[in-house]
């Protein structure tokens, strides 16, 4: 698949510069990273500081403290979204996980046409996310709407439901948009750990005389909970991509039952302009992110810890 | 020197636009980079820019083809980032106050005279603070009402209207008859009297154009919001009415112009406020279920006896940081002229030339359903307006519209809602320096 | 007698709720998803019809005639975006995999100082909200002067993919016993021998998936590429979906047209490399 000549510029890097060679492994990696994300990070974590329009470059040199970070501080249509974005997280991570561990080990079961199966698993991962925005938000339309004509038409509801409007009606259409775009990531990750369980220790359970339930609560699971943390982590950081979707469905509205942090910083930064404020509720949100990262990344240790896969 | 450039080439100009002809070979070598706004109804136009080019010897690259609101986003963040060196970008008259540094006025570029060949309307709306920064091209919109024909045919439905609210059917003239109409012919969820845009700074423009027919105004001279006024409730409580009579599709709060478009042409919407581009799609029987039933009329009045019209259109400009201005305004006084607004207007839209709009009424003759669709929109456009000329109208509409929302779905009360968007209003303009 | 029956009863109701929760499972996947393809196939009246049209009356090619069609017939230089969209998405996801493998190589292989907040600050470089990051990345590529290149486009990707892959192709790499690759190299083999002939393979799960993944994310990606792309020069597919709007109309048959021929290379690129995921499997013969 991948060819392997990278052996070579590798190894003579590590013979002629005596880097260690993690650091030689990692570098490219770093360096990457850095010139992408770490010093546009800087300009933007500058700007937060200044009182910074779009539409006025030259306001970016105007130095206003803390202002902005004050200002988001006392907005409380930035911490409901914040609580909000919170809570909308919580619960289609882990609703995607639980559907993504049920759909992995009802495909690992299938014996004939696993493979068209798993292909279709992974059916929603080809949608980009802007396509499932239109896409669900024309499903779930109230007047002309797949789901209320579906209902309508079979007699189940003689009312055209606002799926994108009533309060709790919209987060559940928002979070059924999220949870179909990306059970798929938990489910593929999940089965792929599937596959990489060793037998004997299944075999081993059984032999021991273990129900099927036991030797998956005490075999199966501890050895895929990695693959589960990595896939919960993967998914915390990646899940700002819902914005797009989001954006299209409803754009925080209606009166802001669906604002969450990404919208509210987009519509601030780009189409008000405020890219100074916008950054600034863009770093306090970093912080949640980091927090979610960090929690993923210690339960994830202790569970290579477990498996004796530690370091 | 600049000047002494610019003035020379001013001269030039005067002496090829008034014949109406471009001088051969006139900006050779000449590269012009543009950003257009891309999509169907826009890029018929395009095709004439090798027109210009083989008239000129100049030539165009296209270096940014997007929609509207990502365009209008690309502008920002070029600004941000200096790179506006490009020459000919499309504009917006909505849109046109929020980047003051951005283009250039165009008056040293375009002879007088060819600027009086516009509609005068919409050459005051893209002149900002003195400044011409846009001509505009056959995109001119304002909102007529589109409705269904057979709902005044039926002789049952005339009685029982007249029976319950004392006047006869006829189409609306006024937003009150809207009102009744719309509860009268509603039949949830199968058929809605009406519907409106609900969102983003379409439901703040709707809102506005009702303010302004109950005949108060959305922002005072220096800026102040002024909406939190008798008129302005009036405006409000006529959007919360429909919505809390279910005289609306529940889901109207969430809806963009293509939901409003898809919805009138399902055929489950009785009255429609609605754009002129839409006149073809709604009456072609391939597309929509109204063709062929569809009638339009002028934009009802409200109380104070105004039509709403909250107009806008689209337009070129040329960037101040363009390097050969002269080919740049050459190139947009071409795609705004009479030849290629009646190429734009062959398929629908509205221009904004005089001639151009006695030249589609003279085409229309003979088709009715045109005919029909032009003199509703003309009557409408004799007193539209565009919106108030603030960089702050869009950060405006983003705080002014989910307190809108919150009081037609009943979360706060009509002054609740106006009070806390004036308020909001008034510390952002504050912080801007406005006043 | 009576165990064995109840036991095969119970094996036969779970064989049903199995295949009858499969069933519920991939209607779910499929339907969305199908209805977007038909979308494609019917003209608009259909669509948005009211009362619905279950089963269409008319299956026409329209809007993807239309799509190739010339300027202003609806037309979309469909092909280019195809283009830009490949090369874009699968160049970046090599150089992702090949980065990732490197670093996740260190990561599960190496010890050294610092190593879980080098780990984890690599990864939040992923939490960083696009909204932040796409602004400041402009101005720096508008700066360099890539914007609306390939190369620019392939850049943000890569490190877009970089922190996924590292991390996934780290935990890959950590299922692999370090006996194996120690026992190869005992054999005589070089430590370079010994990753392509024995990790590697084992791994091959796990940098398969991370490919997809990569590639996929890529082949989406919309946030960035709407700020970095300009003209047919590099816009990708996700962005052309947009030429399908304009201010006030929104063509929805012909965006799901593009949106099919989207899908479809993803599709088929997915169901070609996914039977590396079985690789795994063979992980357990290798230890058995």
């Amino acid at each position: 698949m991948v060819t392997p000549s990278i052996d070579l510029p590798n190894g003579l890097l590590m013979t002629r510069l005596k880097l260690p060679p993690w650091l030689v492994l990692l570098l490219p990696a770093i360096l990457i990273l850095m010139a992408v994300v770490l010093i546009p990070l800087l300009l933007s974590l500058y700007s937060s500081f200044t009182s910074y329009r779009l539409t006025r470059p030259d306001s970016i040199t105007n130095w206003i403290g803390t202002f902005n970070y004050e200002k988001a501080a006392k907005d409380e249509n930035f911490w409901a979204a914040f609580g909000r974005t919170v809570l909308f997280l919580t619960i289609a991570l882990n609703l995607e996980m639980l559907f993504g561990l049920g759909l992995a080990l009802m495909v690992s079961k299938v014996t004939k046409g696993q493979r068209l199966l798993r292909t279709v698993m992974m059916f929603p991962m080809m949608f980009s996310p802007i396509l499932v925005g239109f896409q669900f938000k024309f499903i779930f339309n109230d007047n002309v709407g797949l789901v209320n004509n579906a209902l309508q038409s079979l007699g189940l509801s003689s009312t055209a439901i606002p799926w994108l409007v009533d309060g709790k009606l919209a987060l559940f259409s928002i979070a059924f948009a999220e949870i179909w775009m990306s059970t798929s990531v938990f489910g593929i990750l999940i089965l792929a750990g599937l596959y990489a369980i060793p037998q004997d220790p299944l075999e081993a359970a059984k032999v021991d005389g273990c129900t099927s339930w036991q030797s998956f609560r005490f075999v199966t699971l501890p050895f895929l909970m990695p693959f589960i943390y990595i896939a919960m982590a993967i998914r915390s950081l990646d899940v700002a991509r819902a914005y797009d979707m989001v954006q299209i469905m409803t754009n925080g509205g209606p009166a802001r039952r669906t604002e969450l942090l990404w919208t509210l910083i987009g519509r601030t930064g780009y189409v008000d302009a405020k890219m100074g404020y916008a950054n600034a509720m863009g770093y306090i949100s970093i912080f949640l992110a980091i927090f979610f990262t960090v929690y993923f990344f210690k339960k994830l240790t202790s569970a290579r810890a477990e498996l004796g896969m530690g370091g | 020197m600049k000047f002494f450039a610019g003035g020379a080439g001013l001269a030039a100009l005067a002496l090829t636009t008034a014949t109406g002809a471009l001088a051969a070979g006139e900006f050779e070598g000449v590269t012009l980079d543009a950003k257009l706004i891309g999509g169907q109804q826009y890029e018929a136009l395009y095709g004439r820019i090798s027109e210009w080019e083989a008239e000129t010897g100049g030539k165009v690259n296209v270096i940014s083809s997007k929609n509207h609101f990502e365009l209008d986003k690309e502008f920002k963040s070029d600004i941000a980032a200096g790179t506006t060196s490009w020459c000919v970008g499309s504009n917006h008259s909505s849109f046109a106050s929020q980047y003051p540094t951005l283009y250039t006025d165009l008056t040293p570029y375009v002879p007088a005279a060819t600027v009086a060949e516009y509609v005068d309307a919409n050459i005051a709306a893209a002149t900002l603070e003195g400044r011409l920064v846009m001509l505009p091209r056959a995109q001119f919109d304002v909102s007529a009402l589109y409705y269904q024909k057979s709902l005044y045919s039926d002789p049952a439905k005339a009685e029982a209207f007249k029976a319950e609210y004392g006047y006869d059917l006829a189409v609306p003239t006024t937003w009150k008859e809207v009102s009744d109409q719309a509860k009268f012919f509603t039949d949830a969820p199968n058929f809605y009297g009406t519907q409106y845009a609900g969102k983003d700074e379409a439901i703040v423009g709707r809102y506005y154009e009702m303010v302004v027919a109950e005949g108060g105004e959305l922002f005072t001279a220096d800026f102040h919001p002024a909406f939190n006024s008798d008129a302005g409730k009036r405006a409000l409580a006529w959007f919360v009415d429909l919505y809390e009579a279910g005289a609306v599709p529940p889901g109207t709060t969430n809806y963009l112009w293509d939901d409003l478009g898809n919805g009138m042409a399902s055929g489950t919407i009785a009255l429609n406020l609605d754009w002129p581009g839409w006149a073809g799609f709604f009456n072609d029987p391939s597309a929509s279920k109204v063709a062929g039933n569809l009638g339009v009329a002028p934009a009802p009045k409200g109380s104070a006896g105004n039509r709403t019209g909250w107009s806008g259109f689209h337009g070129f400009s040329v960037t101040e940081d363009c390097a050969d201005k002269e080919a740049a305004a050459s190139l947009v006084v071409f795609l705004t002229n009479e030849d290629s607004q009646k190429l734009e207007s062959a398929a629908g839209p509205l221009p904004t030339r005089d001639a151009v709009w006695d030249y589609v009424t003279e085409q229309a003759k003979g088709d009715a359903f045109k005919s029909e669709t032009l003199a509703a929109f003309q009557e409408t456009a004799k007193t539209a307006f565009a919106v108030p000329a603030t960089p702050y109208w869009i950060e405006a509409t983003n705080l002014i519209y989910p307190e809108l929302q919150a009081a037609i779905l009943g979360d706060k009360t009509i002054d609740e809602a106006l009070a806390d968007a004036e308020e909001a209003v008034d510390e952002m303009m504050q912080e801007n320096g406005v006043y | 007698m009576t165990t064995d029956r109840t036991h095969r009863n119970r094996k036969r109701a779970l064989r049903i709720a199995h295949f009858i929760g499969l069933f519920i499972a991939m209607s779910i996947i499929c339907i969305p998803g199908l209805w977007i393809v038909l979308n494609s196939f019917r003209p608009t009246v259909e669509i948005m019809a009211k009362p619905p049209v279950w089963i269409p009356n008319e299956l026409n090619l329209d809007h993807y005639r239309a799509m190739f069609g010339g300027n202003g017939q609806g037309g979309v230089p469909v092909l280019t975006y195809f283009r830009n969209s490949m090369v874009i998405s699968v160049t970046s996801t090599i150089i992702a995999l090949l980065v990732g493998m490197g670093g996740g190589y260190a990561f599960a292989r190496y010890r050294f100082k610092g190593k879980a907040a080098l780990f984890v600050g690599l990864m939040a470089t992923r939490a960083v909200p696009g909204v932040a990051l796409s602004l400041p990345l402009f101005i720096l590529f508008a700066r360099i002067g890539i914007i609306d290149t390939h190369f620019g486009m392939i850049l943000a990707y890569v490190a877009m993919n970089v922190p996924f892959t590292v991390w996934l192709i780290d935990g890959f790499f950590r299922q692999v016993p370090r006996e194996l690759a120690e026992a190869a190299e005992i054999d005589g083999c070089t430590r370079w021998q010994a990753f392509w002939r024995v990790e590697f393979p084992v791994a091959r799960a796990g940098i398969a998936s991370a490919g997809i993944f990569a590639f996929l994310t890529s082949w989406n990606e919309y946030a960035l590429a709407s700020q970095l792309t300009r003209s047919v020069y590099s816009k990708t597919m996700p962005v052309g979906l947009l030429d399908f709007t304009s201010e006030f109309t929104l063509n929805w048959g012909g965006m799901c047209a593009l949106a099919v021929l989207m899908i479809i290379p993803a599709l088929i690129l997915t169901f070609l490399v996914q039977k590396h995921l079985i690789a795994g499997l063979t992980f357990g013969g290798v230890k058995g």
